[in-house]
């Protein structure tokens, strides 16, 4: 008796249980994989990721790709999309990784010292618009466009100095912590302002599910996860 | 077109047939082999070179990245850099190609009557004689289909390409690669407009050839 | 000016082939019914086949291991096998060791010589592949069935060819045939050969 009315409740919990589809920035993987994995210790619902580009996540969701929640790394990608719920979640910041035997930087003007430097593509993916950004604001934009490798996403970028294919990479800060194949050799502290909106999606198929997603990511515990990877969590 | 597109164009011809001329001499050596001799350990080298055909073009560049990256096997003891370079544009045509320059050409000289082969060789004539007056000539309509075959894969290449030489505009940035580049950036008109370039070069090539082989008969 | 075969062994598809024979004639005919290996054993004295044992001679010479380019054998097949992509005189002359003019007033081809072989009527092409083999400086001729796939009308004109090659020119020849009359008309020996073996061995007048 007992048995099965264990089992009819977990056949209510699954009937119940949604698959919560959550379309997120490259840069977002490993911390949002330890996120999830904590949530799903005490929820049925299931959530299902899709990591890349900011741009072409917002290009896949504007072509009516299935996604319940969409996680950017700029207010550009996110701005393309219909959205019901946005709130800025978090900020970043860029670096310059090298691989771990590699040159040195003291100033940024030592980017020119490399032969080739790695970034996402700087006319559409958000890390890659950042560091263009960044460059100009330096005046080294000009000067170092000849050497660079665009790629197409971030952790591209991060992987081709990993490889030892690129002399440096602009990436975020947190990426440079994924990686031990390279070190960060410089700070761009000067750097753009980086704000990743997170948002629910107007078309979401599984809309309460994803809402009760969005409010763990807003919650203390994931906020504690996401500090410890290395973002910055905006008030 | 403008300038940037016949940047493009230039590359992706210039590469492609560069890549095409390099395995044009090493693909009839080994398609004769494969036609007219035997030997322990054939099988193997016909799966070998058939493999870049059935494997996900993508896992082939994934194969050359590991190998001729800066610390890779090949790539660490080469005097220059080949991975985010035109060179690994040429290499990635080079090796997808193949299979399809040796496969053609095996068929074209195993259509060679070998009896002919051998009539050559009582009038005297060596192995390198018997080749180049016997088997080449008539094996050519064949060759000139592979060699055709494969520079139009070169031209189409992208899977291997990306992985390996990037998607760097004025450097490896070929037409597939631009392509896709603009349909990333939603810039379909754009995209639409380099679709048909390609459209017309492939249709020029096969033209071109066919009306060459033509006159051959 | 004789050619040897000594115990040659060559397993064939429906039997095989295990003769012995010493020919000396100025042209022996290679006699019998079709299927009968005469053919294979051409082939075995040109060094296009190699035999499973046994040796091979030609004018004393042991050429059991030697290339077929090396026997100095001239091998007219039964299909002609003439080069499709060449024309009449880049087929006569692709061996010319010798110079001989000669060869192409007997047979008659210099009005030819710019044709593409694919215009040829069947007495043509017998004539070229003749005058190719012969331009090679041969020791000996291997002609098989030559004759064949030429119109019975024409088959005389062609034979007069073919004596007239052999009173021009010094060269044994191997002739092989099914016809009786063929070897009547233009051998000094008949060696009999069915199944692979030689049955009968005789000299003509």
């Amino acid at each position: 008796m007992r048995r099965s009315l264990l089992l009819a409740l977990l056949v209510a919990a699954n009937l119940h249980a949604a698959e919560v589809r959550v379309l997120a920035a490259a840069s977002l993987t490993d911390v949002l994989q330890d996120i999830a994995k904590q949530y799903q210790k005490s929820a049925y619902d299931q959530i299902v990721f899709s990591f890349g580009a900011s741009n072409l996540l917002a290009r896949q969701i504007e072509a009516g790709a299935p996604a319940d929640l969409f996680l950017s790394a700029d207010e550009r990608s996110m701005s393309r999309v219909k959205t019901i719920a946005k709130v800025n979640m978090l900020t970043n910041s860029l670096v310059v990784v090298v691989p771990a035997d590699g040159h040195t930087m003291k100033t940024s003007r030592d980017l020119l010292k490399m032969k080739t430097i790695a970034l996402a593509e700087p006319s559409s993916v958000p890390a890659g618009i950042y560091a263009r950004e960044w460059l100009e604001s330096q005046k080294l934009w000009t000067a170092i466009a000849p050497r660079v490798v665009p790629t197409d996403n971030v952790r591209s970028a991060l992987a081709a100095v990993a490889a030892g294919n690129a002399d440096a990479a602009i990436v975020y800060k947190t990426d440079a912590m994924v990686s031990k194949k390279v070190r960060v050799t410089y700070r761009a502290t000067n750097g753009p302002r980086i704000v990743y909106p997170f948002a629910l999606l107007k078309d979401a198929k599984q809309p309460q599910a994803a809402r009760r997603f969005l409010n763990y990511l807003k919650g203390p515990s994931a906020r504690a996860i996401f500090v410890r990877h290395g973002f910055d969590v905006l008030p | 077109m403008s300038s940037p597109d016949l940047q493009i164009l230039g590359l992706t011809l210039r590469t492609a047939a560069l890549a095409t001329l390099l395995i044009v001499p090493p693909g009839l050596a080994v398609a004769w082999l494969l036609a007219r001799k035997r030997w322990r350990g054939k099988s193997l080298v016909e799966t070998f070179v058939a493999l870049p055909l059935v494997m996900p073009p993508v896992a082939t560049g994934l194969i050359l990245l590991e190998l001729f990256g800066r610390r890779g096997p090949i790539g660490s003891w080469l005097p220059f850099d080949v991975v985010f370079t035109w060179r690994a544009v040429v290499l990635a045509m080079m090796v997808m190609s193949f299979p399809l320059l040796v496969r053609a050409a095996r068929v074209a000289f195993e259509e060679v009557d070998p009896r002919l082969e051998r009539i050559a060789q009582t009038l005297g004539a060596r192995d390198a004689r018997v080749f180049f007056t016997i088997t080449l000539p008539l094996a050519m309509r064949g060759i000139l289909s592979g060699v055709l075959l494969a520079f139009a894969r070169a031209i189409g290449e992208f899977g291997a390409t990306i992985l390996v030489a990037g998607n760097i505009p004025g450097r490896t940035m070929t037409l597939s690669l631009a392509i896709y580049n603009l349909v990333q950036l939603g810039r379909d008109a754009d995209a639409f407009r380099l679709l048909g370039i390609a459209v017309v070069i492939a249709f020029l090539a096969v033209w071109t050839t066919e009306a060459f082989l033509r006159r051959r008969a | 000016m004789s050619v040897v075969l000594r115990d040659v062994v060559l397993p064939l598809a429906q039997f095989t082939i295990e003769v012995s024979m010493d020919l000396g004639a100025r042209t022996t005919a290679l006699y019998g019914p079709s299927g009968a290996g005469k053919t294979s054993v051409l082939e075995l004295i040109a060094g296009l086949r190699t035999p499973l044992r046994g040796r091979i001679e030609l004018h004393g010479r042991d050429v059991t291991d030697l290339p077929p380019r090396l026997r100095r054998v001239g091998y007219v097949p039964q299909d002609d096998a003439l080069f499709p992509h060449m024309s009449v005189r880049q087929n006569v002359f692709y061996a010319a060791r010798a110079p001989r003019p000669h060869v192409l007033d007997v047979l008659e081809l210099t009005p030819l010589l710019d044709r593409n072989v694919k215009q040829l009527s069947g007495g043509e092409r017998k004539r070229v592949a003749l005058a190719r083999a012969l331009l090679s400086d041969p020791e000996l001729l291997l002609l098989d069935e030559p004759l064949s796939g030429v119109d019975v009308a024409l088959r005389d004109r062609v034979l007069e060819y073919l004596v007239r090659v052999r009173e021009e020119f010094p060269v044994p020849a191997i002739y092989v045939t099914h016809q009786m009359a063929e070897v009547e008309a233009f051998c000094e020996e008949i060696v009999h050969v069915e199944r692979g073996r030689v049955v009968a061995r005789a000299a003509l007048n």
